[in-house]
C-alpha cells in the first residue's frame, strides 16, 4: 500500500504520470440533432428567436454577434435584391434554409424563387434558392471552408461571399460535389450579374458599402 | 469584368488564393445549454433515455459506446459498492449528477449519502457524493483531464478512475480549485479504502476484473 499523502498545491503529484504528454485527444463528440429535433427546440422555446444558431452537420452552432459593418452590408444587399427581383421572388434575410436531415444554416440573404405557398408551408430548400449571399468579416474562413462546400453539396446554384475585408464580391457558380467549379472575384469598377436575373447588371460599387 | 468561366473539376480555381494555407480556424462555438434547458430536452423527448449524453460546460456531448469490458467493470464495482455500503447509502450507476448551471455529467458510479427523499425530488449534487468512480478505457484522457477538473472544482471529495489499460485504480482526494491535491495509484496486491467507509478494506484484486 503506497500512499502519497502529503497535500501539495495543484497539479496533483502522482507515482507515475497517468496522463500522456501529448495534447489532449478528447474522445467526445458533440451531440448531433436532426433537423426535426432542432426545430422542436424552437417550438418548445429551449432555443428562442433571440438565439442566433445554425444546425451544421447535426451540431447546433452559435453564430457570431452581428457587427455594425456586417449589419449595414446586409441591409444594403436587402434593398438591392428587393429592388431588382422580379415577380413573386422573395428576399429572405437571416432566415433558415432546410438542407436535409442534419443541416439548417441561416444564410445572410437568399433570393428565393416564386413558390405557390409563399413559403408558409415549409422552409425553403436548395432548389428554391436562386442566389445565396454570405457577408463575411470574421466569419470569412468558416464561410469559405465550411459553408461553401455545404452549399455546393446541396446544389445551390449561385453563392456570393461579400468579403468585407478584401472589399470584393466572390461569385461561386456551377456546384459539383462539394465545390463550386467556377469562381469569379469582382471588385469596384466591375459589374456583376445574378444568374437568375440575366437582365440586371449591377456595378460592384453599388453592392459594396 | 474578369470572368473565369471554364468549368474545371473541383477544387475551384480562383484568381487569387482565397483560402489561407494555414489550418482552418473555425470561429464557431457550439451552442451552450443551461442545466434547466438540458433537462427540458429530456422531458420533451428531444433527447431520449437511449441517448448517452452529458452536459459539460453547457455543451451536450455524446458519451462513447459502452464496450463489454467497461460494462463488466461497472457491474463489478456496482456489486462491490452495494455489498460494502451502509444500507441507507445509494449506489447510482450511470445516472446524472447536478453540478451547477452548466454541468450535468453522468459518472459511471456514485456512492451517495443517505438523503431523506431517496433522491426522488432532485438529482444528487456534489455534496451528496461520497465516492465517484469513472471506468476509463478509451475515455481515459478525457476522464483525467476534463472530468477530474470538473469534479474537483465542484468539490466532489473522492474520485476513483479505474484505469482498465493500466490495470490500476487511481484514487483522487482533497480537491482544491480545479485539481485533486492527493493522488494514489493502487495496483493488484494492495488494498484500498473509501473515505466514507473507513471500516472497509478492499483488495484491489476484488475491484479490478
Amino acid at each position: 500500500m503506497t500512499t502519497v499523502a502529503e497535500p501539495t498545491p495543484a497539479p496533483a503529484p502522482v507515482a507515475e504520470p497517468p496522463a500522456p504528454a501529448v495534447p489532449v485527444q478528447v474522445p467526445r463528440t458533440h451531440h448531433r440533432f436532426t433537423a426535426a429535433e432542432y426545430n422542436r427546440l424552437g417550438e418548445v422555446r429551449i432555443i428562442g428567436e433571440d438565439d442566433r444558431v445554425e444546425l451544421i452537420d447535426g451540431e447546433i452552432l452559435d453564430m457570431c454577434a452581428i457587427g455594425y459593418r456586417h449589419a449595414a452590408q446586409v441591409t444594403e444587399l436587402t434593398t438591392l435584391l428587393v429592388r431588382n427581383s422580379v415577380g413573386e421572388m422573395r428576399v429572405s434575410v437571416q432566415n433558415p434554409l432546410n438542407l436535409g436531415e442534419r443541416y439548417q444554416p441561416q444564410p445572410d440573404l437568399m433570393l428565393l424563387r416564386e413558390r405557390t405557398d409563399r413559403y408558409k408551408a415549409a422552409l425553403p430548400t436548395a432548389e428554391d434558392v436562386l442566389l445565396l449571399i454570405e457577408v463575411a468579416d470574421s466569419s470569412l474562413d468558416y464561410d469559405q471552408h465550411t459553408k461553401l462546400p455545404m452549399y455546393a453539396r446541396a446544389g445551390i446554384a449561385e453563392v456570393w461571399i461579400v468579403n468585407l475585408d478584401a472589399d470584393q464580391v466572390e461569385i461561386h457558380t456551377q456546384p459539383q460535389e462539394a465545390a463550386y467549379t467556377t469562381t469569379r472575384v469582382a471588385r469596384r469598377g466591375e459589374t456583376v450579374q445574378i444568374g437568375a436575373l440575366p437582365a440586371v447588371t449591377l456595378p460592384v460599387a453599388t453592392i459594396l458599402l | 469584368m474578369t470572368i473565369v468561366a471554364e468549368p474545371t473539376p473541383a477544387p475551384a480555381p480562383v484568381a487569387e488564393p482565397l483560402a489561407p494555407a494555414v489550418p482552418v480556424q473555425v470561429p464557431r462555438t457550439h451552442h451552450r445549454f443551461t442545466a434547466a434547458e438540458y433537462q427540458r430536452l429530456g422531458e420533451v423527448g428531444i433527447i431520449g433515455e437511449e441517448d448517452r449524453v452529458e452536459l459539460i460546460d453547457g455543451e451536450i456531448l455524446d458519451m462513447g459506446d459502452i464496450g463489454h469490458r467497461h460494462a463488466a467493470q461497472v457491474n463489478r464495482l456496482n456489486r462491490v459498492l452495494v455489498q460494502n455500503s451502509e444500507e441507507t447509502m445509494g449506489v447510482s450507476v450511470q445516472n446524472p449528477l447536478q453540478l451547477g448551471e452548466r454541468y450535468q455529467p453522468q459518472p459511471d458510479l456514485m456512492l451517495l449519502r443517505a438523503r431523506a427523499d431517496d433522491y426522488a425530488s432532485a438529482l444528487p449534487t456534489a455534496a451528496d457524493v461520497l465516492l465517484l468512480i469513472e471506468v476509463a478505457d478509451s475515455s481515459l484522457d478525457y476522464d483525467q483531464r476534463i472530468k477530474l477538473a470538473v469534479y474537483a472544482r465542484a468539490g466532489v471529495t473522492e474520485v476513483w478512475i479505474v484505469n482498465l489499460d493500466a490495470d490500476q485504480v487511481e484514487i483522487y482526494t482533497q480537491p482544491q480549485e480545479a485539481a485533486y491535491t492527493t493522488t494514489r495509484v493502487a495496483r493488484r496486491g494492495e488494498t484500498v479504502q473509501i473515505g466514507a467507509l473507513p471500516a472497509v478494506m478492499l483488495p484491489v484484486t476484488t475491484i479490478l476484473l
